[in-house]
């Protein structure tokens, strides 16, 4: 069992994604980078920076912590709410997409392109959703 | 109703809230006279039934709710009579804002004040659950019938009812009226025309800022006085955080900024309206209604665009022989059965409809060969009943064999001896009602307002009657107005409701801009407690989504809901090009990824 948000959390669900999942079959080979800003996590009510970037279909960074510097690697989209709606969505309880129609969290970005990616996204957040996880 | 059918269905147990609204009734049955004029339907009944129910439970049946933590807060924002957390009291408000069977924790809330409203969104953010605002439910009760319920829907939290926020005030000076979110539609009207004057709004029972909101407002006036932010001056609203704004201050971000496309898709209003300042339209002495007679669609939209391009009408609109027929009749069966008698014989299915003055009346008549008016449309109406039940009279055969129907009824000589066969009285058609109503309504139907057209298209009382068979689905949405583009669009609707043996019907087409955009209505009707049922509409939506985003300009309704605070310019244009085969594959997954797969829907 690993800390949702956790440096831990963060390598095993790396590793889960590069093992488990096909990059053009399931990852539909992306390009894109995405950084989620999750707001008020607990204990202390703090943001956390959770970024991804994917090239060709291949995971190629998957980084978690309340380190500022994380904005300057510059994602091409960015997804903002609340720690709750975060949770809903790692666990797989709620897509990201329908988490955007609820308005629980706001994207930045293309949406056009955020619009050809929300198949491989959800695929993405159905594996990690494996990971025993303490929320 | 929906409370006596939660208990039937033991969706819900009894619990000491189940005395008070037992006792808050005495049965006097104004609400049978409301809702039948409407459904058919006699609440009293549901009432008399929880009463008898009641009658049955001993003292120790009934469960003792107690209050926790975000209740006792609603109280100190509220006061006590205006909070809970009774599943009694939350079973009124399932299948119109909450899903049936949704096994979240729910609280109810009746604001009286934006302040107070302010502070139980900041209190929901502190708890960390989410919130929605509710005006009359009508939005919400067809869509959470629908696949679109999780998209419209919280899966807990806090149910704001914005009921008690009444307030009406008119500036006839100005021409404005400032309203509460609790305010409806034919409340704000009814204000309206004591100074003569009007305002542009939805169905009679639907709240004026939440749909304003959640639709701009779409009527049969659009064409003159607009859609989205034409309607109105200023609106105030409450944010996420709970902090108050007014679309008129000058340091908030813009907040006409909207984006289009398929992720702009959002059922659920990002701000709460609290107060809406709405412009009011001056009545002309000589307005009067014009109907325009068409056996097909393609006739009655080029006298319809036509008239739109030259800004001819208040109110313009193409009306359907469905519509029509529902909303002039008294009960569904004699719809259906005038339905079948204008398809039939009089070759009746569309009516170019049109308020104006008397210089634009000249005008129509000239352009058309054949109008009728306020008379002939008192007769529809008050001689419906007869008609209905001249299926097999030689009359009607008669016209039926005539070369031009159409013309034969409406224009020619046998205009008066189908008028004089209808027999028309409000004491003749009161005769089919039940017979403990027959003298209200005989009263009600003599009132001139309820066969004049003009107060009918501004009151909107009578479109709700649509629902009295069945639940229904709106479709359709914005489109370029040229004609070719909307008949690609009906038959985009058409299709999938032939596919999935669901009744589609054309409802109304209205204009905007003068005729540059329409704005269609087409709808699904189907049986909503029917699981195949059900399921058939669903694939039906996403067919139809799927055939009316392939074509050039148009955009969904859905894909314009919660944007009624934007203008229009923002929304409406550019026209969307139609989506790519590509873009539709991808537009496949996104369903999937919202909706899962057609076995979930």
């Amino acid at each position: 069992m690993v800390k949702y948000l956790s440096k831990e959390w963060a390598e095993q669900a790396k590793k889960k994604v590069l093992e488990d999942l096909d990059r053009t079959k399931d990852l539909k080979n992306m390009n894109a980078s995405l950084l989620n800003v999750v707001q008020n996590v607990p204990p202390d009510q703090k943001t956390v920076y959770f970024y991804i970037r994917f090239v060709d279909g291949k995971l190629e960074e998957l980084l978690a912590s309340p380190d500022e510097s994380i904005k300057e690697k510059n994602a091409e989209f960015t997804v903002t709410g609340d720690y709750t709606t975060f949770v809903q969505i790692s666990s797989g309880q709620m897509s990201s997409a329908m988490a955007l129609l609820k308005n629980r969290v706001k994207m930045s970005g293309n949406k056009m392109k955020a619009f050809t990616l929300t198949k491989p996204i959800d695929t993405f957040n159905m594996c990690i959703k494996k990971i025993e996880t303490e929320y | 109703m929906e409370l006596a059918r939660a208990l039937a269905e033991n969706e819900v147990e009894p619990t000491e809230k189940l005395i008070d609204i037992v006792n808050s009734c005495n049965l006097c049955g104004i609400c049978d006279r409301q809702c039948y004029f409407i459904t058919q339907r006699r609440p009293t009944q549901a009432q008399q039934a929880l009463t008898d129910y009641v009658k049955t439970l001993k003292p120790n049946t009934l469960k003792h709710v107690p209050e926790d933590e975000i209740v006792k807060d609603l109280h100190v924002i509220v006061g006590n009579d205006w909070a809970t957390n009774d599943p009694i009291i939350i079973a009124s408000y399932l299948r119109s804002i909450i899903k049936q069977k949704s096994l979240g924790k729910f609280y109810i809330v009746m604001p009286k004040s934006t302040e107070e409203i302010a502070a139980i969104v900041k209190l929901a953010n502190k708890h960390k659950i989410p919130y929605l605002p509710r005006g009359n439910g009508t939005f919400f009760g067809v869509a959470l019938q629908t696949l679109l319920a999780e998209t419209c829907s919280i899966e807990q939290g806090i149910i704001i009812d914005l009921w008690r926020m009444k307030d009406i005030h008119i500036d006839a000076e100005n021409f404005t009226a400032t309203v509460g979110p609790g305010v409806t539609s034919f409340e704000l009207q009814t204000a309206a025309h004591t100074h003569k004057l009007r305002a542009n709004v939805a169905e009679a029972e639907s709240h004026v800022c939440a749909n304003a909101q959640n639709l701009g407002i779409v009527t049969t006036w659009s064409n003159t006085y607009g859609w989205g932010t034409d309607n109105f001056i200023d609106a105030e609203f409450i944010d996420s955080t709970g902090t108050i704004m007014h679309l008129s201050d000058k340091d908030i971000p813009n907040p006409y900024a909207s984006e289009q496309g398929l992720l702009s898709l959002s059922l659920i209003p990002s701000v709460i309206v609290t107060q809406l300042t709405l412009k009011l339209h001056q009545i002309l002495d000589d307005e009067e209604a014009v109907f325009i007679p068409f056996n097909n669609l393609s006739d009655a939209l080029d006298m319809a665009h036509n008239l739109a391009k030259r800004n001819i009408g208040i109110s313009l609109a193409v009306l359907s022989r469905k519509y029509l027929t529902e909303f002039i009749s008294p009960t569904h069966e004699i719809a259906e059965g005038f339905n079948y008698i204008a398809e039939k014989y009089l070759k009746l299915n569309y009516i170019v409809d049109v308020i104006c003055d008397k210089y634009h009346k000249k005008i129509i008549e000239e352009l058309a060969e054949v109008t009728f008016g306020h008379s002939m449309i008192k007769s529809l109406i008050l001689g419906s009943s007869k008609l209905a039940s001249m299926k097999d009279s030689s009359l009607l055969k008669m016209i039926g064999e005539e070369e031009n129907p159409l013309k034969a009824v409406f224009g020619g000589p046998m205009r008066k001896h189908f008028e004089k066969g209808l027999d028309a009285s409000p004491h003749e058609l009161v005769k089919v009602f039940d017979e403990d109503l027959r003298d209200f309504f005989e009263k009600l139907y003599s009132k001139p307002e309820l066969t004049d057209p003009v107060w009918l298209h501004s009151f909107r009382i009578l479109p709700c009657r649509m629902e009295r068979k069945h639940m229904w689905m709106y479709r359709g949405g914005y489109m370029p107005g040229d004609k070719e583009t909307i008949l690609k669009v009906v038959d985009a609707l058409e299709k999938p409701a032939e596919k999935y043996h669901i009744e589609g019907a054309f409802g109304f087409l209205s204009y905007l801009e003068r005729g540059k955009l329409a704005h269609l209505e087409y709808d699904y009707y189907y049986d909503h407690t029917d699981p195949d049922a059900r399921k058939r509409v669903n694939k039906a939506i996403v067919e139809s989504w799927r055939r009316q985003f392939a074509i050039k300009g148009v955009t969904p309704l859905e894909f314009i809901c919660s944007k009624g605070l934007h203008r229009k310019e923002h929304i409406l244009y550019p026209v969307p090009q139609g989506l790519s085969e590509e873009e539709l594959g991808h537009f496949e997954e996104l369903i999937e990824t919202l909706f899962g797969g057609e076995d979930t829907w």
